[in-house]
């Protein structure tokens, strides 16, 4: 089978190892280890050698002949959460602690069918604040509750 | 020894560690009933708190988290069939028809008494074990733990699954090349950091380990729900557990399944890259042939032997697994290369130092391990039927929040958003590996051993005047390195072995 999931894995870990490979030797080195036997360079290049040597023996000689399913599966929901999961990060600041984590909970919880606002706003909120709570008076980690234009 | 004892017993029986061995078994049955997260994540999920908290503790809290996640998944494997970890698979051959037929209760006090005896068992063995090996280890050059640590990643790829070898290998290549990204350690010269500054300290441990488990298990979860419905049918069905009692004969049949079963977990569990999983089908395949033709039919419809073999293996190669980790600094499972990253992460080298220097730490582990394995069975089997309501919570609740606690996990030990897009992407790819069948625990002990590896070859070099000759002329290296080669290549020869036997036999009838 040309496009087994061994296949397609063995690939993109062959582009992933070239990537390395060349990108290793951008590595700078010192005039006096020029003539050294191990420098900051050694390492990456024997991984680049054994990491594109067992990629293509991958390819060459794969375990399985599967082809991978993509029916069946929730792709848009899973692209969703790698976007909402993006943005908290962007947010985070910004918006504050409460507020951010706040709507990724109620994102995510309605992305994955729950309707009823009572249920969303009653399982995140309390919550999102429980856990600041814990972690400022409890365990001494502040984290900046407010958004950005609520701070004094 | 008596003196080590009684260093771990006065560290591990302060009242702050035993609370944090109570709270690190609840949590860890809580995390391990839900399925699709097993101890890896579990201890994951808890390296923040642990960074907070002293050394002792934090490992405390970490291996009270791992023996819960494994009580947990046993929970899971027995009540719904749906077992949360690999290594509590067998145990739901003969522990959920069990509780089909009204067991359940049996069927988990069984479990949870296998698991103790298995876990206490295989403390003795690692009692006697870790120092005897720790001594030894103060003899080992750079050259020899240079040669180890290649022997602990290839030992990997011996244990992974028929045709997973060259996977295994490669991901434990990518795991090495990701710990080179930083700035290298000897020369101070930026390595792959592409010019980002957020990047000249290397990636974070933590970070790996959260986007590429607790984050792409939770993904993998909203990709293919396994459906609420089910699951909730399930747990109606078993909500009368019944009785919990264990009969006279019956201890009778488990004893001898527990003493085999421990002295086998124990060593397999002490084999770098083996673990629990290899452990527990063992222990129930080896118990079905002993049982004898009669017995051995009961297997797979609530056998009590075949229910007490895994679960008390898995847990004896769970405990097991420290001996590497704690006498060579070497990993001898995914979990426990998580656990390393945490000691280094408080600049504890774990190795036959630490035998000498942080007594504390060494010996609090091993006393901790008896004291969660009491709490598990004093404590948690009695609250299993509360506990197991987890497992109606609905998984539209539950996956965001296992994101967020992953997120914030990673967050709050380096206010830096520049960790959350970064585990954003590794999550991503982590969940397309997983797609296509590409194993993530050899990544993880490529990654965690790649900075010592290299440090280890570089210093073997320098005292070895830049020479590779160390290799051929120390016996010790060049044996442990033949030992890797021979793990390496073994599986291919017997392949071939048994390819030219089948060949011959087929010839001989047609012949």
């Amino acid at each position: 089978m040309l496009f087994s999931k061994d296949r397609i894995g063995g690939v993109l870990l062959l582009a992933f190892c070239i990537t390395y490979g060349v990108l290793s030797q951008n590595i700078t080195l010192l005039p006096i280890q020029a003539k050294a036997a191990f420098t900051a360079r050694t390492m990456p290049e024997v991984l680049m050698v054994l990491g594109i040597g067992l990629s293509l023996l991958v390819i060459l000689f794969p375990g399985s002949h599967e082809r991978p399913r993509l029916a069946g599966f929730n792709w848009t929901t899973a692209a969703l959460f790698m976007v909402l999961m993006s943005a908290y990060g962007l947010t985070i600041r910004p918006l504050g602690f409460l507020l951010s984590t706040s709507v990724f909970l109620i994102a995510g919880f309605a992305m994955l069918g729950e309707r009823s606002v009572t249920k969303l706003l009653l399982v995140s909120v309390p919550l999102v604040v429980a856990f600041w709570v814990l972690m400022t008076q409890g365990l001494d980690v502040f984290i900046e509750p407010l958004p950005w234009f609520l701070k004094g | 020894m008596i003196d080590g004892i009684l260093i771990g017993l006065g560290t591990a029986l302060t009242p702050i560690n035993i609370l944090f061995v109570l709270t690190g078994c609840l949590v860890g049955t809580f995390i391990g009933m839900l399925p699709g997260l097993g101890p890896m994540s579990a201890i994951a999920l808890m390296i923040p708190v642990a960074a907070s908290l002293e050394p002792a503790t934090g490992i405390i809290l970490m291996a009270a988290v791992y023996y819960g996640a494994i009580f947990g998944g046993s929970t899971s494997s027995i009540l719904i069939n749906a077992p949360g970890v690999a290594s509590t698979v067998a145990t739901s051959f003969d522990g959920y028809p069990m509780a089909k037929q009204g067991k359940a209760g049996k069927a988990l006090a069984i479990a949870a008494y296998s698991s103790f005896s298995g876990g206490v068992i295989a403390a003795v063995f690692l009692l006697v074990a870790a120092p005897f090996l720790a001594a030894v280890s103060l003899s080992f050059h750079s050259a020899d733990y240079f040669a180890l640590m290649v022997l602990g990643l290839t030992a990997v790829a011996a244990f992974a699954g028929k045709g997973d070898v060259l996977k295994a290998l490669l991901m434990t290549v990518i795991g090495l090349m990701l710990s080179t990204v930083g700035t290298d350690q000897t020369q101070g010269v930026p390595r792959f950091t592409l010019g980002l500054i957020d990047l000249t300290d290397g990636i974070s441990f933590l970070l790996l380990v959260m986007a590429t488990f607790a984050l792409s298990e939770a993904l993998m979860a909203i990709l293919k729900p396994s459906g609420d419905d089910k699951r909730q049918q399930e747990m109606e069905a078993s909500s009368n557990l019944g009785s919990m009692r264990v009969s006279k004969e019956e201890v009778r049949e488990m004893t001898p399944v527990i003493g085999r079963s421990s002295i086998l977990g124990f060593i397999i569990g002490v084999l770098p890259g083996a673990g629990a999983t290899i452990a527990s089908f063992l222990a129930y395949g080896t118990e079905q042939r002993i049982a004898g033709p009669e017995k051995g039919k009961l297997f797979g419809k609530g056998s009590i032997r075949g229910l007490s073999a895994p679960e008390t293996a898995n847990n004896a190669a769970a405990t097991g697994s420290f001996v590497p980790l704690l006498t060579l600094g070497i990993p001898g499972s995914g979990t426990t290369a998580i656990m390393l990253g945490a000691l280094i992460g408080y600049g504890i080298q774990p190795g036959p130092r630490l035998y000498v220097d942080q007594p504390a730490v060494f010996w609090s582990v091993i006393v901790s391990m008896w004291i969660g394995n009491i709490v598990l069975l004093v404590l948690n089997l009695p609250l299993i039927p509360y506990i197991a309501k987890i497992l109606a919570i609905p998984s539209r609740f539950l996956l965001p929040l296992i994101l967020f606690f992953s997120l914030i996990g990673v967050y709050f030990v380096s206010f830096n958003t520049f960790d959350i897009q970064l585990m954003v992407l590794f999550g991503l790819a982590a969940v397309v590996f997983r797609f296509l069948d590409f194993p993530m625990a050899p990544m993880i002990l490529g990654f965690i051993l790649g900075g010592m590896m290299e440090e280890n070859l570089r210093r073997a070099l320098l005292i070895n005047n830049d020479s590779w000759s160390f290799i051929w002329q120390r016996p010790l290296t060049l044996a442990i390195l033949l030992i890797a080669a021979s793990c390496l290549f073994a599986p291919i020869v017997w392949s071939r072995i048994q390819r030219l036997r089948k060949g011959a036999d087929r010839a001989g009838e047609g012949g």
